[in-house]
């Protein structure tokens, strides 16, 4: 993602933003409120002031890496993120992990069996898996492992009994869990992920399953495939070591284009079980109209996109020894 | 291989995960689910149910409402007086108070706190301007109030939050405190029962209670408020034992699987929470009131409480809420409920049949009353639909885009709720009646009678010709339908078999120091 | 030979057994995706035949009725049959995903067309927006374009074609980059054909082919963000029948046993998403031959 590209998103947004209906005063203030009140708080944000002076304005304060304060509550942008970030991080970390490796292996396996039934069946997953929904996915999972079954929570990333103030420093719960040894603690905070991540990665794994597959199809006809074959190496060692990391690349390449969509996800996972991240924040701040808050979030999107593509380079160049820098 | 290494990785987290959580929470803690949030922690700003539930067990007011009275006792007043004229009252301060810093408390931090919410022009601040003139403080422990306008309700506004002295030394000036690491100290200091031990937004709220309280020790040292994001989690907690009490809000059939279960304890009371329908009574067409007559005959609000909300509100037959003095159920036996044949003949004479039907919008806001919003504009639109007279479109705007809506006269119907902001007719009747509150209702209703009859009710002390005076209030509220009431809440609190002293009352004043745990 | 019913049937299927045979487990994946939409089509076209009762009757039988007897799906809270309410909805989603697949492509398809044959600045600053919001997670401006817009059938058609313009968008303008250097291109200008001769008569019959697949599989995706609005509440009326919206009302009693509230909506989301995909799927297999691995 270029830097014009960011521009580009960050005006639409402006726009779009700008031409909904309702604003951040109405919203924050009750019916009460008199309209000599609602002027001056409007005044005081800037709301009254022509949109291409608040546009220039905006580009400048972010030029100068501020995210401003919430038109709605008082509190500073930068603040109200860093409060649910990390829970969409270690949703999405999680969420990647359980997607790449169901993912690849399913893929590497159905290349391996190709025109199996096994193959055939694997790829009817992936299509099937792909089609729904993940708020779907989540519910029925909810039902049958929370509800049904009754052994998995169903929302939260904590249960009610385990307080987070007592432990939270960093906000990823894993690492904090781990910094004050509250092992009782952490084994409460990785129950209440397993069920958002396996939603996530589920959904997502069909996308990696087709990839790998293809990518496997091509490699295992290679010439260096079918010397290993020659030469008398183990199939199943060929197969998961040699031509699965070379199938790896493209299908790292892919995961970082396909972060978006892992991002979308997230949102709807989030709301289905109740997880305090971006998204949730995201939806809120919509209904309230908060500007500043709302713009901030989609900024840390754009750059967590661009940060994955980053860093899915650096990777491809460590994994693939051809590419220098 | 890397692959058996994560095998072993998650054997290991799977063995953790067995392990049985130890409670944090030990049993001179009790812990309290709600899925409400809390906003700012300044009388000066919140307006808000919950966030002024915390308030009234970490402040108090001059006045009080004693747990789950509806009759006012004195708080840090010990006495007050009023001028003959209405519009003094001078209140005489308990001595030797004490916030839970050590700070003492005088008439001087009662006059710096209303005063600070008067400049601050935060949201309930109306609460104070409309009425106090100034605020005197004539010796260390009196404070006197003068009024702009004599205001016969005036000593249930002092209970109310914004009332509250707050202390002065951890509470900025000119500043509206959102969380309490932004006070000078970093540290909440109240005059209530408890303290706030930590806060973590949308998370917890663990308060003790406050070696300084002047009353009574409250009974559980310890309470956690744990903030859920969703009924259903809460719900599955409170079976499973994880928390000691959940109030507010779950959903109707968790309600009703909660109430039959026989492992935890359910505690009812009629709520002051009320639901009606607005008209914009501007421009067609409910500037015509046998319209509006019309549509408050035609819902019928037994059936649509059973299917909305599984039968767990209360009809309402009037503004005044069940249980305020002064209520009558004039609609039930003015417009009765689904009265379809008095709904055709009202239309009738407007020129209204089966083939010229009245068609008009009607609006609600999806998540700002909860998800059970859309069912009950959906139920509404049948009812409405089902006198054969009537064509109904549904709208909706999320509550931003809906305030708008109504100041701008977009919506000809629209379904809101109210919680008092005061106990008091006054505060259900002139919101909505008098020119000025239902302007910035959306309701544009305008009556000079009804004005100099509402003003009447407000000014007037003799309590039985205020009795008369909102009978009669109700009864015109049949004839010019500015608003249709719907039903009114009914506040449920589940708790497990141990715990006890849950006092609910009509004020919502939710005490905890009375609550206990076996 | 005389044509009778039975031949003319025998024919059909030995020539659909027999592109069975040429084109493998493709075919047979193009067929059941085929199948699976045009149950749904059926079911939406003939709703008020099929469905026995109205969606919105709500006396239709008894508060929250599991599944069976008289009410196949169960009932809802508001007494409402929730199976004629299933048929009802699948008139809602696929209007609005097949509307949006056709509203999103004719724009991106023109504009691809135009900014690739035209190239120059306009070329470059069209790619560079959408490639910006190409690389942006589409479910969140579809949310933003549908807060703008406000709900109805329309601006949720709007808000969903917003996200796929830039996909067709990308393949047909590099499509048209690669064609527009054809000879066959370069003598059509060499005889001084119009550049909307050009355009229309020579580059356009060349990229549609591959977009045929694209809408497939864009009508599957829009089915699942037109759902993922309405599941979120952003979107429709009650008095309008809907999937998603009946999910996100069904989710508040899962804990009370009411399985049938979600399982149902949520299910038909998946099949009509799946129909389209394998649709997609079998057709991209058999128009592009060369992706077939043999």
């Amino acid at each position: 993602m270029t830097i014009p590209m960011v521009f580009i998103l960050l005006s639409i947004i402006f726009v779009v933003l700008r031409v909904m209906p309702g604003d951040p005063v109405s919203s924050m203030l009750g019916g009460h409120a008199p309209d000599s009140v609602i002027e001056e708080k409007k005044e005081q944000l800037g709301l009254n002031r022509p949109l291409p002076i608040q546009y220039v304005e905006y580009l400048v304060q972010i030029c100068r890496l501020d995210l401003g304060d919430s038109m709605v509550f008082n509190e500073r942008v930068t603040k109200s993120i860093a409060d649910k970030l990390p829970a969409t991080i270690e949703l999405t970390i999680f969420g990647s992990i359980i997607t790449l490796v169901l993912g690849v292996f399913m893929g590497a396996y159905a290349a391996d069996k190709r025109r199996q039934p096994q193959d055939y069946l694997i790829r009817f997953y992936g299509i099937v898996i792909y089609c729904i929904p993940v708020y779907w996915m989540g519910l029925m999972l909810q039902l049958i492992f929370g509800i049904w079954l009754d052994v998995l929570p169903i929302a939260g990333r904590t249960g009610p009994r385990v307080f987070a103030s007592m432990f939270e420093k960093t906000g990823f719960y894993i690492v904090d869990t781990i910094l004050v040894r509250d092992f009782s603690a952490l084994a409460d905070v990785l129950v209440h992920l397993i069920l958002p991540s396996v939603t996530l990665g589920l959904v997502l794994s069909g996308v990696f399953v087709r990839l790998t597959r293809a990518n496997m199809l091509e490699v295992l006809k290679a010439d260096y495939i079918i010397a290993a074959e020659a030469r008398g190496i183990r199939h199943r060692k060929i197969v998961y070591k040699h031509a699965l990391k070379n199938a790896f690349i493209p299908v790292l390449t892919m995961m970082g284009l396909q972060f978006a969509l892992l991002l979308a996800g997230a949102i709807l996972t989030e709301t289905t079980f109740s997880w305090p991240g971006m998204g949730r924040l995201l939806l809120e701040r919509i209904y309230l109209r908060d500007y500043p808050t709302i713009q901030g979030i989609i900024i840390v999107f754009v750059l967590i996109v661009a940060m994955v593509s980053l860093l899915v380079d650096i990777i491809y160049a460590i994994i693939d020894p051809r590419i220098r820098y | 291989m890397k692959f058996w290494k994560l095998l072993i990785y998650c054997a290991i987290v799977l063995t953790l995960a067995l392990f049985p959580i130890q409670g944090f929470a030990k049993s001179d803690t009790l812990v309290y689910g709600t899925t409400e949030k809390v906003t700012d922690m300044d009388p000066a700003h919140a307006y808000d149910f919950h966030t002024w539930e915390i308030f009234y067990n970490i402040y108090q007011g001059l006045l009080t409402y004693p747990a789950g009275k509806t009759d006012l006792a004195p708080g840090l007043a010990e006495n007050y007086f009023i001028s003959v004229d209405g519009k003094e009252y001078t209140f005489e301060l308990r001595k030797g108070l004490k916030f839970s810093d050590g700070t003492p408390f005088d008439a001087s931090a009662v006059k710096w706190s209303v005063d600070r919410v008067i400049a601050l022009k935060g949201d309930p601040s109306w609460l104070v301007t409309e009425f106090v003139d100034r605020v005197d403080v004539v010796d260390k422990y009196t404070v006197k109030f003068v009024l702009k306008n004599p205001v016969a309700y005036f000593p249930s506004l002092v209970a109310s939050v914004p009332y509250y002295p707050v202390n002065p030394n951890i509470y900025p000036v000119d500043k509206i405190i959102r969380d309490p690491s932004e006070m000078k100290g970093g540290k909440l200091v109240g005059l209530g029962p408890y303290v706030v031990r930590s806060f973590k937004r949308d998370q917890e709220i663990i308060l003790e209670a406050n070696p300084n309280y002047f009353g009574p020790r409250p009974k559980t040292k310890r309470i956690v408020i744990r903030y859920f994001a969703d009924a259903t989690t809460m719900r599955l907690a409170l079976e499973k034992g994880e928390i000691d009490l959940a109030f507010k809000t779950l959903n109707p059939s968790d309600i009703s699987d909660l109430e039959k279960s026989n492992k935890i304890n359910t505690i009812k009371a009629q709520g002051p929470y009320i639901r009606y329908l607005c008209f914009r009574c501007v421009g067609p067409p409910f500037d015509d009131k046998i319209l509006r007559q019309a549509v408050a005959a035609a819902i019928n609000r037994p059936p649509l409480i059973q299917k909305v909300y599984l039968g767990q509100n209360a009809p309402l037959y009037s503004m005044v809420p069940m249980g305020m003095w002064s209520h009558t159920d004039a609609f039930k036996t003015v417009h009765g409920d689904g009265n379809i044949a008095k709904v055709k003949k009202l239309l009738a004479s407007k020129g209204y049949n089966e083939g010229n039907k009245l068609a008009f919008d009607l609006w609600y806001t999806p998540s700002h009353y909860g998800d059970t919003e859309v069912d009950l504009a959906a139920v509404l639109k049948n009812q409405l639909e089902a006198t054969g007279v009537m064509k109904v479109s549904i709208k909706s705007a999320e509550w931003a885009t809906y305030k708008d809506n109504w100041k701008n006269k977009l919506m000809s119907a629209f379904l809101l709720g109210w919680y008092p902001d005061y106990i008091d007719p006054d505060n259900y009747t002139a919101a909505f009646g008098q020119t000025a509150g239902s302007r910035g209702m959306g309701i544009f209703f305008s009556d000079p009678v009804w004005d100099k009859k509402l003003t009447e009710g407000q000014t007037l002390a003799d309590m039985q010709k205020r009795t008369a005076i909102y009978k009669e209030v109700q009864q015109m509220w049949t004839v010019d339908v500015p608003t249709v009431p719907i039903y009114q809440g009914i506040l449920y609190v589940f708790t497990q078999k141990s715990v006890g002293g849950v006092l609910l009352s009509p004020t919502l004043r939710f005490n905890y120091d009375p609550i206990y745990k076996d | 030979m005389p044509f009778s019913p039975a031949t003319g049937l025998a024919q059909l299927i030995s020539r659909f057994t027999g592109m069975g045979k040429k084109y493998g487990v493709e075919w047979w994946i193009l067929v059941a995706g085929a199948l699976i939409v045009l149950a749904i089509v059926l079911m939406a076209m003939f709703s008020g035949a099929i469905a026995p009762f109205n969606p919105h009757d709500q006396n239709a039988g008894p508060q929250l009725a599991p599944p069976g007897g008289q009410h196949i799906m169960g009932t809802d809270n508001l007494q409402r049959d929730v199976w004629s309410r299933i048929i009802f909805g699948s008139q809602t989603i696929l209007r609005i995903a097949v509307l949006a697949a056709i509203f999103s492509s004719i724009i991106g398809i023109s504009l691809g067309l135009v900014s690739g044959f035209s190239g120059g600045f306009f070329d470059r600053v069209l790619s560079l927006v959408m490639d910006s919001l190409y690389s942006f997670p589409g479910l969140i401006l579809a949310i933003a374009f549908a807060t703008m817009l406000g709900p109805g059938v329309i601006n949720i058609t709007l808000a969903v074609s917003v996200i796929y313009i830039p996909t067709y968008f990308r393949l047909v303008r590099g499509q048209t980059l690669s064609i527009k250097e054809e000879l066959y291109v370069e003598a059509a200008k060499a005889i001084g054909a119009s550049r909307f001769t050009i355009l229309w008569k020579y580059i356009f019959p060349n990229v549609i082919a591959t977009t045929v697949v694209v809408f497939s599989l864009n009508i599957a995706d829009a089915i699942m963000i037109e759902a993922a609005l309405t599941y979120l509440g952003l979107g429709l009326p009650p008095s309008i029948v809907d999937w998603g919206m009946d999910l996100a009302m069904g989710k508040k009693f899962l804990p009370s046993g009411q399985w049938w509230l979600i399982t149902f909506p949520g299910a038909m989301i998946s099949m009509l998403a799946i129909g389209f995909t394998m649709l997609g799927e079998g057709l991209s297999e058999i128009l592009n031959p060369r992706l077939l691995e043999r």
